[in-house]
């Protein structure tokens, strides 16, 4: 039904380009993240799927069927976008209604619709109003009813959520993925924001300047990051990343003043690599206070010190130093409190999870 | 800032807006009663003073009978000459500019922003320029002294003004709109007819006020692409003034001044809310 290929896709504008060979294969009904820092061309991307931006060169087919040349309209796609985009002089109903019309549906199955879409989204007690009297989370919602109305083969949605305010955002977040659960229709989704990234998608493709650094499940991007950028931009709060020199297969680090040695799981790939100094990536939560059994083969006790804290309420960041550089450790409230009396605390380091990237390329090692 | 400041202040205030408002009232005022005095107590009496009696000669004389040149059949025959020019010259420039703004603001192309230019480039040529060259192009078109090409004149010369005020009207609409209709299926005009227009009542008023205004008040154009038959009333007013039957009738040239003013007013009380509102409109929310 609804399976996108995109096949060595390129966007140019004029001498710069913006999408520089993208392939992407996405399953029927799956939820689709295109995750990205600000100019990354996720959102050329998207509208290259949409038809609203002619594509340079490459090829992208929606159910096995080559679209590369079909106008918007007959692609059989709906798009949420991050204004919503409302008719403003239309009603809610005729805002809903207005894409059936022009596609010459029959009078009866278009309120019907509307009806049904009205409820699903509990707006029915809206649908007389005109969009400058909705509140920016019912038009959310409005705009999602229009893009339901349609029941297209794909939803596209472009940052949808960035408008409204922190609260409204987690909530429709949870309707959306609720949406998608009952719908099963394909969701390619656009956002910068790595939470809604990962909390939504079945996989996610993060990209930078044009090309997908990764593409994978929120698991394998979030565990298994490619290079360092991936690394670095998924993931609140960020990924610790500290150069270390490599002494006999183990990373040297010195923190609160002493030396300590860290043992790491890749230390073969990190042998053939033949670097002498490597940069850990390390994840906050992997650093936390000593806890009583662990498995000790990568887990090491050291002390740290720790110059500011910041309580979150289930936890509390801590900032310190190893090698002179920065570093976030993630430890309980009490333990917070503590440091922030102490300043020099006991930690315990996990490096079963650690990964290592090339100092100059950032590449994963 | 004592309360006693604060009411000399408003005195100040007060006092300038009232004198001002009085400096531009004052002649209407004496346009007003002149009209409505008869001859010999125009001749003999005060400019300011109020009419002994009303009496509306003055202004059936204006409408009906006075002489403009040879004719002497009033103002009323131009009137409805005016109209007819006016009436099909706001519409079409209105609707022209309202389709070069939505394709200019929202359907950029390569070029649009020089033709653009070019465009507002028309707002600045001066009437007496073109004179010749128009004279000549309606001659050689067959519209030389018709209403048609009367209107065709003050349609080319509008559009580039209307243009500017629809563009800058439908920039500041978010592009996501057009794409959220191209994505429901509608085609270029319905998402002009059926989206763009609707939300552009302000800015219609504005231009239709600000057409009529310009093509009703027009003198140029009409004394020159007219003939005997398709004068304006601004040609014919000032035939009428200029023609003197046994030294001049003040009171008949007043009436036929305001009468020839009239429609501008009407529309400017109809609308003119919306003008000040229009003009100052941001984009449209929702």
């Amino acid at each position: 039904m609804g399976a996108i290929t995109i096949q060595n896709l390129t966007k140019s504008y004029a001498s710069t380009e913006v999408l520089k060979g993208i392939d992407l294969a996405i399953n029927d009904g799956e939820f689709l993240i295109l995750v990205g820092p600000s100019g990354c061309g996720k959102s050329t991307l998207m509208n290259c799927i949409a038809g609203l931006e002619e594509i340079t060169s490459g090829h992208l087919l929606i159910a096995n069927e080559d679209v590369t040349d079909l106008s918007p309209k007959d692609r059989d796609i709906a798009m949420v976008f991050q204004s919503y985009a409302l008719y403003p002089t239309m009603s809610v109903a005729r805002n809903i209604s207005f894409g059936l019309e022009m596609r010459k549906y029959p009078k009866a199955q278009i309120e019907a619709t509307v009806q049904e879409v009205a409820t699903l989204l509990q707006i029915e007690h809206l649908l007389d109003r005109k969009p400058s009297q909705l509140s920016g989370g019912q038009r959310q919602r409005v705009a999602m009813g229009r893009a339901l109305a349609r029941d297209p083969r794909v939803f596209l949605f472009d940052e949808p959520l960035s408008n409204l305010d922190a609260k409204l955002r987690v909530e429709m977040r949870t309707e959306i993925k609720k949406l998608h659960k009952r719908l099963g229709t394909t969701i390619v989704y656009v956002t910068h924001d790595q939470v809604e990234a990962m909390t939504l998608a079945d996989r996610i493709a993060v990209m930078k300047d044009g090309i997908v650094q990764q593409f994978g499940t929120p698991h394998e991007i979030y565990n298994d990051p490619a290079n360092r950028f991936v690394a670095d931009f998924m993931g609140s709060p960020a990924m610790n990343f500290i150069e270390c020199v490599v002494f006999e297969g183990n990373l040297v680090v010195e923190s609160a003043a002493k030396r300590y040695e860290l043992a790491i799981p890749n230390a073969e790939a990190l042998k053939a690599s033949g670097l002498e100094t490597v940069v850990l990536g390390i994840r906050p939560e992997m650093i936390t206070e000593p806890k009583p059994s662990t498995d000790a083969t990568y887990v090491s006790q050291m002390f740290l010190d720790v110059s500011v804290t910041e309580p979150t309420g289930p936890d509390t960041l801590a900032f310190g130093t190893w090698n002179g550089q920065d570093l976030q450790a993630r430890l309980s409230p009490e333990k917070g409190r503590q440091a922030e009396i102490d300043s020099t605390i006991a930690i315990q380091v996990d490096t079963a999870k650690a990964v290592l990237f090339h100092p100059q390329t950032g590449a994963r090692i | 800032m004592n309360s006693l400041q604060l009411k000399m202040g408003r005195a100040l205030i007060y006092g300038l807006l009232i004198t001002f408002a009085l400096l531009y009232l004052g002649p209407l005022y004496v346009m007003l009663v002149t009209s409505l005095k008869d001859i010999e107590e125009i001749r003999g009496g005060n400019i300011l003073a109020l009419p002994e009696h009303l009496n509306f000669s003055a202004w059936s004389k204006a409408w009906s009978s006075a002489c403009t040149g040879t004719d002497c059949e009033g103002l009323a025959p131009y009137f409805w000459n005016s109209v007819r020019i006016v009436i099909p010259a706001v519409l079409i420039s209105t609707l022209i500019g309202a389709f070069n703004g939505y394709v200019l603001a929202q359907w950029q192309f390569k070029g649009s922003n020089m033709l653009f230019g070019a465009l507002l480039f028309g707002c600045f040529i001066p009437f007496q320029v073109i004179l010749l060259p128009m004279a000549k192009l309606l001659a050689i078109l067959g519209l030389a002294n018709t209403v048609t090409g009367l209107v065709a004149v003050h349609v080319v010369y509008g559009v580039t003004f209307t243009t500017l005020f629809f563009r800058n009207y439908y920039v500041a609409i978010p592009n996501e709109l057009v794409r959220a209709a191209r994505l429901d299926g509608a085609p270029f005009f319905t998402i002009f007819w059926r989206i763009f227009l609707p939300m552009s009542t302000p800015i219609i008023v504005v231009t239709v006020i600000w057409q009529f205004t310009q093509i009703w008040n027009d003198f140029l154009f009409g004394v020159v692409y007219s003939g005997p038959g398709t004068q304006p009333i601004t040609v014919a007013l000032n035939n009428l003034v200029n023609t003197s039957v046994g030294g001049k009738q003040y009171n008949v040239d007043m009436a036929a001044a305001i009468i020839a003013a009239l429609p501008t007013l009407f529309v400017y009380f109809v609308a003119g809310k919306y003008f000040v509102r229009g003009l100052t409109a941001g984009a449209v929310k929702g």
